[in-house]
């Protein structure tokens, strides 16, 4: 039963990433999001619909929820590693639980400004403005969660996750660095929905998200074919 | 093991036989051919990952060029180009001395290594004052990193390589801690090697980019 509890707990890093596209989609923050120089007209259109809206990005809002399992799954590979003083699992746990928030806070304010469209225009902005600067540019917990599993990997004599893991791991925080320049500009590949930043960060979140569940499903799987405690994972 | 063929290895120390393992100290060594993958596997990973961002940052920035050349020219042109030519020949000699401390650290020399990990923190430290000094030039010149898209690359491009610089330097200072402790954990000497290696080669083509080619 464990077994499978885990297995679903390290689906959840995939389906994440899918379940919130399809959100982003539905809503159409997907293909191509509003951006920090989208005209008055342009943000208000894209709330008017708010039906639409709403649907899609409760659906995100659900999905970068199931981030939480995945979370939980990591710190159990990673106390097994740690042994009797696991701090970076208990960083990764705090920073893991946070980032959760620190996405699903976002969606609900993009979420609140289709609730009321006729409201004054300027609100909506101010609205959409809070929400993608809030959902851009809080990039330190995520960065102290991938340095604490990278390094929670790199030092595990077990090899419970193969050491490339960790690699991907630092390569992840670091491509979350550009994201705090969103504050400083209005257009161009530093914007929020420029190259460096809101795409960077939605592939690397993604790459994060999938090769943790990945990975840690065959980590799972060979565990349970070795059923013991201590099974080497993968070479 | 080389050994010189008209040398039997088999006589006592004191009839001109060596001791094997004497032979080798302190000297180079040439780069092993069986295979060996610097560092780990897992850490080219990382390497050409943030090699390919700084690469998309190249081809942004050679992109928007296009579009205003004239500004980036005299953007690029109040850049202090001989701290960039300064700042490009202390990261090739830290490089030259990591190397150095590598091989010292293969062969046991744990006194030179020290020497020569510290002589290459020496040149980040350098490097980075220097670097400060232009940001403070640029900055009193009334170019900030919004100014235009030229200012925006030189700022984000030079900022998130000194970011590098300073995990290198960090990385550098545990080498050290672990010569202390005549530790020989040679994967993670040679990681950082690499890691400080990546770190030069960045900051030669972000040379050419920002201080030549943009100004030219």
């Amino acid at each position: 039963m464990s077994t499978k509890i885990q297995l679903v707990c390290a689906w959840s890093g995939p389906a994440t990433v899918v379940v919130a596209t399809v959100g982003f989609l539905i809503a159409g923050v997907l293909p191509f999001p509003l951006g920090p120089n989208s005209t008055v007209t342009e943000v208000v259109d894209f709330y008017s619909d708010s039906t639409r809206v709403a649907a899609g990005l409760v659906i995100a809002g659900l999905g970068v929820c199931l981030v939480f399992p995945l979370v939980a799954l990591i710190g159990v590979y990673m106390v097994r590693t740690e042994g009797r003083t696991p701090i970076l699992t208990f960083v990764q746990l705090i920073t893991g639980a946070a980032t959760g928030v620190l996405l699903l806070l976002p969606l609900l304010l993009m979420t609140i400004g289709s609730f009321r469209p006729e409201r004054n225009a300027e609100l909506t902005v101010t609205l959409n403005d809070v929400s993608w600067l809030l959902f851009i540019t809080p990039i330190a917990p995520f960065m102290i969660q991938n340095v604490a599993i990278g390094t929670s990997i790199l030092q595990d004599q077990q090899s419970l996750l193969p050491r490339w893991v960790g690699y991907v791991n630092y390569w992840v925080a670091f491509l979350f660095v550009p994201d705090i320049l969103a504050f400083f500009f209005h257009s161009g590949p530093f914007a929020w929905r420029g190259i460096f930043v809101f795409w960077l960060a939605f592939v690397a979140y993604g790459i994060f998200l999938m090769v943790m569940g990945w990975m840690l499903r065959r980590a799972i799987l060979d565990d349970s074919v070795q059923a013991a405690p201590n099974a080497v994972a993968t070479s | 093991m080389k050994v010189d063929s008209h040398v039997p290895t088999d006589l006592p120390e004191f009839l001109g036989g060596e001791p094997a393992v004497a032979r080798q100290q302190c000297r180079p060594r040439p780069p092993a051919a069986d295979g060996h993958t610097p560092g780990e596997p897992g850490l080219w990973v990382f390497i050409l990952g943030d090699m390919s961002l700084f690469g998309a940052f190249f081809v942004v920035l050679l992109w928007q060029r296009r579009a205003t050349p004239r500004t980036f020219e005299e953007s690029a042109r109040e850049l202090l180009r001989f701290i960039g030519v300064i700042n490009t020949a202390v990261l090739l000699l830290s490089s030259y001395l990591v190397v150095s401390a590598l091989w010292a650290h293969r062969q046991g020399c744990w006194r030179r290594a020290r020497i020569s990990v510290l002589a290459a923190l020496l040149c980040a430290a350098v490097f980075a004052t220097l670097k400060v000094i232009e940001y403070l030039h640029v900055l009193r010149g009334g170019q900030g990193p919004t100014t235009n898209q030229f200012c925006t690359f030189y700022f984000v491009l030079t900022g998130v390589h000194l970011l590098h610089v300073m995990i290198g330097a960090g990385l550098l200072t545990a080498w050290l801690q672990q010569l202390r402790g005549h530790g020989s954990q040679s994967r993670f000497v040679e990681g950082v090697a690499v890691y400080w290696h990546m770190v030069d080669l960045l900051w030669v083509v972000i040379f050419t980019l920002l201080y030549l080619v943009c100004a030219a």
